[in-house]
């Protein structure tokens, strides 16, 4: 069997997560109300047989450090399996890692003393479930140097994708980075085929790219830099997502915008989300603190503790106020008659007694005082807090009201 | 005329370099290891670099790492009687690899070529 070793890219800052991504990486941003957006390819990994992982981290890494210390010292030293987040370190240069090719580069050390034969180098950033053992395999079969996983997305998307033109062999003939004109999919021109930022590459050719590329004037990315200038000289194909998809269901999510997080997260809501996680076949794991149940209190004229449509996690306590598709990371108090409807309560917020949540984010452990009313009145919101152009309230952690 | 910046830790070695190096019409900076060879590179602005590996201070290969990362295209030649060294990944960051000699014929001849290639980028 072949040697495999991940490289996580755990450093984006998550701009347009702001201020979700204020005290945290995008990876350690907490989604689907118990999970880290990391957890996913986390467990990917781990699922697919791929356990000698690294995980690049750098800028606000603090949370995520201390999330993949606490939930996943799970593999075997033993076995040879581990998790390790290393954070920049500068070692071969004084700055921060210039592109996602530099990433890899400034940790060649790494590829050094583990040796891998081959080195699957993944993003922190998006939520899916993909058996990457599928996509090593197709990688030997074609000798690929290098395969890129991809998936179909609408031509309009273009500007946000690096996308990807490929023969009937799904050998790699071209490759534009977020294009305004995409080379659209054979037979089906309203659809363009991504890229998602997964890479298989053999250690040697990936070790030689990047060492020409660091010798040559280039941002030091896989997608702007690496990837094109290896199309047409290297063994480069294209491995389609709906052969490595669990589940079959085509979900992969890129949640970089508020609005784009909020809708991924409501989505579980609905009586069959695409995202399945109560699929035991492939369990999303991550770290919880022990909490109690949840539970529901008051039964009174006037004083129901209710929730309904929403996920509810351990140590919850609805406490005569009723909850409205939402969804409640663990501890989150919602005191008597207060209401929260379409929002997404992070662990340990606190809804005061009559207060009026609607549409909006409450970041971890922010008290809402009593009577106190978000989500009604958005120009007036806008005066403390982020608010979308949809309209959605986000409430950033630490802020006393 | 070209400057090239020979970096070893030997005196004996690095004189007899910069002396033949001298007679071939180059100037020459030396420096005894790879910090020295980085404050050199900053404040000499060499055309080309010859480097040992094994260097206390700082050795050739952190150096080597450094240097691409600083001046990307540079020529480098690694200069070594160590025969291990393509073991390690960043050797290959190189553009050509000499072994140590007293007979500097081909060390020379490298340099000419690279140097030769340079004007031609």
């Amino acid at each position: 069997m072949k040697k495999v070793l991940a490289m996580v890219l755990a450093g984006g800052r998550g701009e347009r997560l702001y201020p979700l991504t204020r005290d945290r990486a995008k990876p350690a941003v907490p989604f689907g109300a118990i999970y880290r957006i990391i957890d996913f390819t986390l467990s990917n990994c781990v699922h697919s047989g791929v356990r000698r992982i690294y995980l690049l981290t750098q800028y606000k890494s603090t949370s995520l450090h201390r999330h993949i210390q606490f939930g996943w010292s799970i593999l075997s030293a033993p076995l040879g399996e581990f998790i390790e987040a290393v954070p920049a370190q500068q070692r071969i240069d004084e700055h921060w890692y210039q592109g996602t090719g530099d990433a890899i580069f400034q940790n060649i050390n790494i590829l050094q003393d583990e040796r891998p034969d081959l080195v699957l180098i993944l993003s922190g950033d998006h939520i899916y479930r993909m058996d990457y053992r599928k996509m090593i395999a197709f990688h030997l079969e074609k000798g690929a140097d290098l395969t890129v996983g991809v998936i179909r997305m609408d031509r309009k998307l273009c500007r946000e994708f690096g996308v990807v033109e490929a023969n009937a062999d799904w050998r790699m003939v071209g490759f534009q980075e977020k294009p305004e004109e995409p080379k659209t999919i054979h037979g089906d021109p309203g659809g363009i085929m991504a890229s998602m930022g997964i890479y298989v590459f053999n250690t040697e050719i990936l070790v030689r790219r990047l060492i020409e590329d660091t010798r040559s004037d280039s941002s030091h990315d896989f997608g702007k830099d690496i990837i094109p200038m290896m199309i047409g000289r290297d063994q480069v194909f294209a491995f389609d997502f709906r052969r490595g998809d669990y589940g079959g269901t085509g979900y992969w999510r890129d949640v970089g915008t508020i609005e784009a997080y909020y809708e991924a997260n409501m989505d579980l809501i609905s009586v069959t989300p695409q995202l399945n996680l109560y699929d035991s076949g492939w369990p999303i794991l991550s770290y919880q603190a022990p909490s109690p149940p949840a539970k529901t209190v008051w039964i009174e004229e006037g004083r129901v503790g209710t929730a309904l449509n929403s996920i509810i996690s351990n140590g919850c306590i609805i406490s005569g106020g009723n909850v409205k598709r939402s969804i409640l990371s663990p501890r989150v108090a919602i005191h008597s008659f207060a209401e929260v409807e379409d929002s997404i309560l992070l662990e340990g917020a606190d809804i005061g007694r009559n207060a009026k949540i609607k549409r909006a984010i409450i970041d971890k452990e922010v008290r809402i005082p009593p009577g106190m009313q978000i989500g009604y009145q958005l120009d007036e919101d806008a005066k403390r807090f982020t608010v979308t152009t949809s309209g959605i309230v986000v409430v950033p952690k630490g802020i006393r009201l | 005329m070209k400057k090239i910046l020979v970096v070893e830790d030997e005196e004996s070695l690095r004189l007899l370099y910069e002396e033949e190096l001298k007679g071939e019409g180059y100037d020459v900076l030396t420096a005894r290891n790879g910090r020295e060879a980085i404050r050199q590179l900053e404040t000499g602005k060499p055309d080309l670099i010859i480097l040992d590996i094994v260097m206390p201070v700082m050795d050739g290969m952190e150096a080597l790492g450094r240097i691409v990362s600083k001046e990307r295209k540079i020529p480098v030649i690694l200069n070594t009687s160590y025969s291990g060294y393509r073991e390690n990944f960043m050797s290959w960051a190189a553009d050509a690899y000499v072994t140590k000699s007293h007979d500097l014929t081909e060390l020379k001849k490298k340099i000419r070529e690279l140097l030769e290639k340079g004007k031609n980028r």
